[in-house]
């Protein structure tokens, strides 16, 4: 196991915990940003698997952008999920 | 929002604006390119968006508009200058004058005038994405602002 | 009952990817190497780009671009389409 192997490991479970902490999640602002440390997390997978390239375009559209987005769309609606 | 995100957001627009024009502009040397870079300035006109009012960009939509046709429209002229060969030929790399310097087989750092049609359509590209994905931030954030005039 | 059934369906995908998983190939081994060897041999000639990536995303390769710019010129027109303002 070299470092980069590890490194490798750490950032996927890292990924695959903010994921689950963004359906855990009640409050909708924190889910969207749990979210949006899934597409940051990804995008380090990426630059680790010697792609730069797709890791720009993740860290720019997957890890920024549909974050404003969902940003924007709570500010318009409601922040708490509602129980059922 | 609060104003620990305003000042955040007053040094990093800037930062992001900045960094995605350089990684655009050297989009034929180091990772990155049109796409990328275009991503990138996108995220921090968002980043605008989510901090303060959409009011604030609100005069920039026609032009945001206007650059994205522009941008379509460079992309398919600099691929017609090599229809002489086939389309998206490169026409102008390697003939010399600017953007048209040869470049060494092997690792060498780069220059800038080289690579022919690319850094232009990167630029091309780049000002594309920029529009698309800003305006497209913009709207979402214009939508339901009351008395507006999308 | 739809618990188990969720249970068994987790498993079945989990079971399925972990298998494939296993025979994948080893990373930069790629079945078929020549166009990535000419790419990587004459992009620096041929381009005059010293990132082979933008010289076949924008040259050998620039109608994928097109299509791709013309996906996203689509996607900012259904935008714009949507949350257009509504006349009463």
């Amino acid at each position: 196991m070299t470092v980069w192997a590890i490194l490798q490991v750490l950032v996927l479970v890292f990924t695959v915990v903010s994921a689950a902490l963004a359906v855990w999640l009640r409050d909708l602002l924190a889910a969207a940003l749990a979210l949006g440390a899934v597409g940051l997390f990804l995008s380090l997978a990426f630059y680790l698997l010697l792609a730069p390239d797709v890791a720009i375009a993740q860290a720019g559209i997957g890890a920024a952008l549909t974050t404003a987005i969902f940003i924007l769309a709570i500010r318009k609606t409601r922040r708490r999920e509602e129980e059922e | 929002m609060s104003v620990v995100v305003r000042t955040i957001a007053r040094m990093l627009v800037p930062v992001g604006l900045v960094f995605g024009a350089y990684v655009i502009m050297h989009g034929h040397l180091t990772p990155g390119g049109g796409f990328q870079g275009g991503a990138v300035a996108a995220s921090a006109l968002a980043l605008i968006l989510v901090s303060f009012s959409a009011k604030e960009l609100k005069p920039v939509k026609g032009l945001l508009s206007a650059l994205e046709s522009t941008g379509g429209v460079a992309f398919v002229v600099f691929a017609f200058l090599g229809i002489g060969f086939t389309f998206f030929a490169n026409a102008i790399a390697g003939m010399g004058g600017l953007f048209g310097q040869p470049v060494d087989y092997g690792p060498n750092p780069g220059y800038l005038n080289t690579s022919g049609t690319l850094p232009l359509m990167n630029w091309a590209v780049g000002l594309k994405v920029l529009a698309g994905l800003g305006s497209v931030v913009l709207l979402f954030a214009l939508f339901g602002e009351g008395e507006d005039d999308r | 009952m739809t618990r188990w059934l969720r249970l068994a369906a987790f498993l079945v995908v989990a079971g399925a990817l972990l298998l494939v998983a296993g025979q994948i190939r080893r990373f930069g081994e790629p079945r078929l190497a020549e166009m990535d060897l000419y790419f990587n041999r004459y992009s620096q000639d041929e381009v005059a780009a010293n990132n082979a990536v933008t010289a076949i995303v924008f040259d050998y390769r620039g109608y994928d671009t097109l299509g791709e710019a013309t996906v996203l010129f689509a996607a900012v027109v259904g935008v714009a389409l949507i949350l257009r303002k509504v006349k009463k």
